[in-house]
């Protein structure tokens, strides 16, 4: 009886381990996102230059202040240019009011203005329509930590949905 | 008995409407007598120096313009809407009119973009004669011109001019990221505002017209500049971070020369944001409001003005340790503390008509 205990205690370890391995391997597969490609009627329509780019840095810290609304410039790698024409494979883009999600970002200031990604991640890919240079469309404060090194157009960002291999 | 009735009801409609066009911090002021006897002297040495306006709420709670005496006396509201909020309010370089914007009642005046709301509106400097230019949400951050008869505004496409007579845009500018509270020099040379253009949120920068080159006065967190008489010098609000309240910073009141190359500390008080500086027509003195909030001259109900010499600057107010050990030696002179307002401005000319 003590044999068959130690027998059975034996195989119980092993099929926790199993267990263990195999659960977050369930859930992961549960959870992964099914693929997308960004589009939608407005990231198609708005603005006169829609790209699927990735996001490479956002240099400085995203300010969450509900005084004040500014524009902060993000760096991407263009993958893919789908209306409109882009110089080169990096550029910069003015997100407004980053620290809202995009859905909600909209204001009375800025009012053309949206998309469904929740939060700014570097590495992430967009699909983004829009304009340049960010003056003609955008009066506001902007934080551009590559005022320095980069003289390259500001481009801004109407529209910005998440990419989803 | 239904006339008296009548004559009675009247009279306290009448009453009714006089107290509540009184701003909400009237009835705390100008007592005429000060604790400090340097208060009482700039007190009395300004008094019968022209009138300052600023916006106010009223005791409704609506926002009306106000004007009264450098030594806060004779307050008098020159709006009193019913239907209307109504804010930043300059006098023309001559001081016999006023331009100011309008929002409808239900609107609130937006500390990011209150020179874009709403209506501008010209009237006399004792308010008669208002009369609204243009449509909602046209010629925002509009300034006088050094002549008063020509003003200039920004839009997102660029800086403009417009003849007041005729409303033809007579020239333009590039505006050079410039975005906000712009202001053009008395001597007609300048402009001034905040812009984007330097790397850095929030600057201080002017524009020389005949170039249109555009330079940085201060380059970090700074906002409401305005011009010195000289149109060499100006005046803004600056907050260096890492000077107390959590690391965020106090908004302090600067001035520069036009080149930014320098920097001087007019007034600070930890605990107050410091914004609204506007120069005597002298360059003698200058006016500002202290906020114990961030942004909360616009969203909420202004704050108290204080009114100070330049020759005392720099000056700093209260205990404020943090800040005194930053600037060591300051003159600390009086400070006369006004009513609650926004946006003051100064003339040293009488009200009136500008016929």
């Amino acid at each position: 009886m003590t044999r068959s205990l130690i027998h059975v205690g034996r195989y119980a370890h092993i099929n926790l381990f199993l267990l263990l391995l195999l659960c977050p391997l369930g859930l992961c597969f549960s959870c992964s996102k099914k693929p997308d490609t960004g589009e939608d009627a407005k990231v198609t329509t708005l603005g006169s230059i829609e790209v699927k780019a990735q996001l490479l840095e956002i240099r400085g810290k995203i300010i969450d202040d509900p005084l004040y609304d500014y524009a902060h410039v993000m760096k991407y790698r263009i993958l893919h240019v789908y209306r409109g024409k882009i110089d080169g494979d990096i550029i910069y883009v003015g997100h407004y009011n980053p620290a809202e999600p995009r859905s909600s970002v909209a204001d009375a200031r800025v009012r053309e203005i949206g998309g469904n990604l929740r939060r700014f991640k570097a590495t992430d890919i967009h699909r983004i329509a829009l304009e340049v240079p960010i003056d003609d469309y955008y009066m506001g404060g902007i934080i551009n930590k590559y005022f320095s090194e980069s003289k390259d157009p500001i481009y801004w960002a109407l529209w910005t949905n998440l990419v989803i291999k | 008995m239904k006339r008296y009735f009548g004559i009675f009801t009247f009279v306290v409609i009448a009453g009714i409407s006089l107290f509540a066009g009184q701003s909400r911090a009237d009835k705390s002021h100008h007592s005429g007598r000060y604790d400090d006897p340097r208060v009482a002297e700039l007190a009395e040495e300004v008094c019968k120096k022209g009138w300052i306006i600023y916006g106010a709420r009223d005791l409704k709670g609506d926002w009306d313009l106000f004007v009264m005496r450098p030594n806060g006396s004779d307050i008098h509201n020159i709006t009193n809407t019913a239907m209307f909020n109504e804010g930043l309010p300059r006098f023309s370089p001559d001081g016999r009119r006023i331009l100011y914007r309008r929002i409808p009642m239900g609107e609130r005046f937006d500390n990011n973009r209150h020179g874009m709301q709403g209506e501008l509106v010209f009237a006399d400097s004792d308010g008669g004669n208002a009369k609204v230019y243009g449509k909602e949400g046209e010629y925002t951050w509009a300034s006088w011109g050094p002549e008063g008869k020509r003003i200039v505004c920004m839009s997102a496409k660029g800086i403009y001019f417009v003849e007041l007579a005729t409303k033809k845009v007579v020239d333009r500018l590039d505006r050079r990221g410039f975005f906000q509270q712009l202001s053009w020099s008395p001597d007609g040379k300048w402009l001034c505002g905040v812009a984007n253009s330097f790397g850095t949120g929030w600057s201080v920068a002017r524009i020389e017209m005949a170039t249109g080159t555009a330079n940085a006065v201060s380059s970090m967190d700074n906002c409401t500049p305005d011009w010195f008489p000289d149109s060499l010098h100006l005046i803004f609000s600056y907050r260096p971070a890492g000077q107390g309240n959590s690391e965020y910073g106090w908004t302090q009141l600067w001035m520069a020369d036009g080149e930014g190359k320098e920097r001087t500390l007019v007034y600070g008080e930890d605990g107050r944001h410091v914004y609204g500086g506007a120069v005597s027509p002298d360059g003698l003195y200058v006016l500002f409001t202290g906020n114990m909030k961030e942004d909360g001259d616009a969203s909420g109900s202004g704050a108290p003005m204080g009114l100070m010499r330049l020759s005392d600057a720099p000056t700093i107010g209260g205990q404020s340790k943090a800040l005194r050990k930053v600037h060591g030696s300051t003159k600390d002179g009086p400070v006369l503390v006004l009513p609650d307002g926004w946006e003051p401005h100064w003339t040293y000319c009488e009200l009136g008509t500008a016929k």
